[in-house]
């Protein structure tokens, strides 16, 4: 379980993650999503101990995580992870023996499936395969909290695709808090149970990916006829052009009418909407 | 103790560079004269290079594959150790084998110069295995800390009182009688019982600044 209470972070004047608080209970795949710049990695990072926020308390399992953590019971991984000038199969192997629980037999069968080469040395592999050898070692290690940021840098198509099914199994084989950071929204979305929005440092949204699908709504027409459709209702987003009208609502959608036209958001959609500034303006 | 094992066996296998520069030092180093330097004392260099290994190659590395700082921490002091007892072996064995047969008038050893060997060799090389630990332990704890304000204000702090205690007399007397303490002392039992004392205190201050070392 991860808790964080009025976490703030703040880099010399600039604030990076203001008064957050969030409580992330149950086991499941988790989406963190944001703009660049957003604070995603510094949340990661600050849950998984690598760095101390400046306000509040971050709690993993009850026990207050710092950099004082000396076994937080996190495992976390970034882009561009410095490992050993090892082959893969020995890096696997070293991963295995520094992690009490680490599940062996899973990193290599992810590194026959990715086909990883196991006498291949790390400096020799490419930025996708360095991702994934960071990203295997991080799942095997069957800590309470997954944190993976950014995995699917460097991902070819067929690769993202295998890295989701991978993640997938992971979770049925050892269910625990696995937190994903990505941009690639579509994709990532048949395989999580609840998304993390975050935006300028703050969390903007943070529910099941079914309440996106029932309550994320297009509602075009008439501006008149939207406006007089939408009243009361949790407006994220809104467009107008001439006298047409889009609002975007998460809430319950108004009764269909001829003169509206409703449509579910996707997933990018709704996040856009979510994080406000389509074309660098806010909205 | 088997993550602690592992962490072990990963920091001297990384340390080759250290290993390599220090082995064709005390194999290659030559010096003229009546009176020479033993190449036993160039052993030494192993105890200044590893440090800087461990902490600035290692650390990283190490946490990215999973290892906790506990058995990080846990994994350098026993590798120190380990080292150090090395260390002290080759030294010991160089000063005992290859010192006499030199062929020169007089071999300087460091282990004669801090008047270990008056304690029978056993001692001397205990006493020098301890003393290496304390200097190990001192470089980790002052390297760790450098990326921080308190690393900085520690270098100026040793370089001050180099600069400040060095041409004045008494103060001169006091830093001689420190290194007397540390390094230039007969008295075994009073030597290896500082050696350890500062050895455990500096791993205390060590395990505080790796508490705070951020990734």
């Amino acid at each position: 379980m991860i808790e964080l209470k009025q976490v703030t972070k703040q880099y010399g004047k600039a604030t990076v993650l203001k008064n957050i608080t969030l409580s992330v209970d149950e086991p499941g795949i988790y989406c963190l999503l944001g703009r660049n710049g957003a604070g995603k990695t510094t949340l990661l990072k600050s849950i998984a101990g690598y760095q101390n926020i400046t306000d509040g308390i971050i709690q993993v399992d009850g026990q207050a995580i710092t950099t004082s953590s000396l076994d937080p019971g996190v495992s976390y991984i970034e882009n561009f992870a410095k490992h050993f000038n090892l082959s893969v199969r020995k890096l696997l192997r070293i991963a295995s023996e520094v992690n009490p629980n680490y599940d062996c037999d899973f990193a290599l069968e992810m590194m026959e499936r990715f086909e990883l080469d196991g006498k291949k040395t790390f400096h020799h592999l490419s930025l996708g395969m360095k991702t994934m050898v960071s990203t295997i070692i991080c799942l095997a290690s069957n800590k309470s909290v997954v944190l993976l940021d950014e995995p699917v840098l460097g991902f070819d198509a067929i690769m993202r695709v295998e890295f989701y099914d991978m993640l997938t199994e992971s979770f049925q084989k050892h269910p625990r808090i696995i937190i994903v950071s990505t941009h690639i929204i579509e994709e990532i979305a048949k395989t999580i149970q609840k998304l993390i929005i975050i935006d300028k440092g703050s969390i903007r949204f943070f529910d099941t990916l079914q309440s996106v699908e029932t309550k994320a709504f297009r509602i075009s027409g008439l501006q008149k006829d939207v406006e007089a459709a939408t009243q009361g209702l949790n407006i994220i987003g809104r467009d107008n052009v001439g006298g047409l009208a889009t609002s975007y609502i998460f809430d319950n959608p108004p009764e269909q009418t001829d003169s509206l036209e409703i449509c579910p958001l996707s997933l990018q959609d709704f996040f856009i909407q979510m994080v406000g500034h389509k074309g660098g303006a806010a909205k | 103790m088997t993550a602690i094992y592992a962490v072990v066996k990963r920091l001297l296998a990384s340390n080759k560079i250290s290993f390599i520069i220090t082995a064709l030092v005390v194999l290659c180093a030559t010096s003229s004269g009546d009176v020479v330097l033993s190449n036993g004392n160039y052993s030494w260099l192993l105890a200044v290079f590893t440090p800087f290994f461990f902490v600035f190659y290692d650390f990283t590395r190490l946490m990215h594959l999973g290892t906790s700082k506990k058995d990080y921490f846990s994994g350098c002091l026993i590798s120190y150790v380990f080292l150090a007892f090395c260390i002290s072996v080759v030294n010991t064995i160089i000063h005992l084998l290859i010192d006499p047969v030199y062929p020169a008038q007089t071999v300087i050893n460091l282990m004669d110069v801090c008047q270990w060997t008056k304690n029978g060799i056993l001692v001397a090389g205990l006493q020098q295995m301890f003393f290496l630990l304390l200097v190990m332990v001192f470089l980790h704890v002052l390297l760790t800390m450098q990326p921080y304000w308190y690393g900085w204000l520690a270098d100026a702090v040793l370089v001050a009182m180099i600069c400040i205690f060095t041409p004045f007399a008494s103060l001169r007397n006091v830093l001689a009688g420190f290194f007397r303490l540390i390094m230039l002392n007969g008295n075994a039992i009073l030597h290896i019982g500082i050696c350890l004392l500062l050895t455990a205190a500096l791993s205390f201050g060590g395990l505080a600044v790796l508490k705070r070392k951020a990734l």
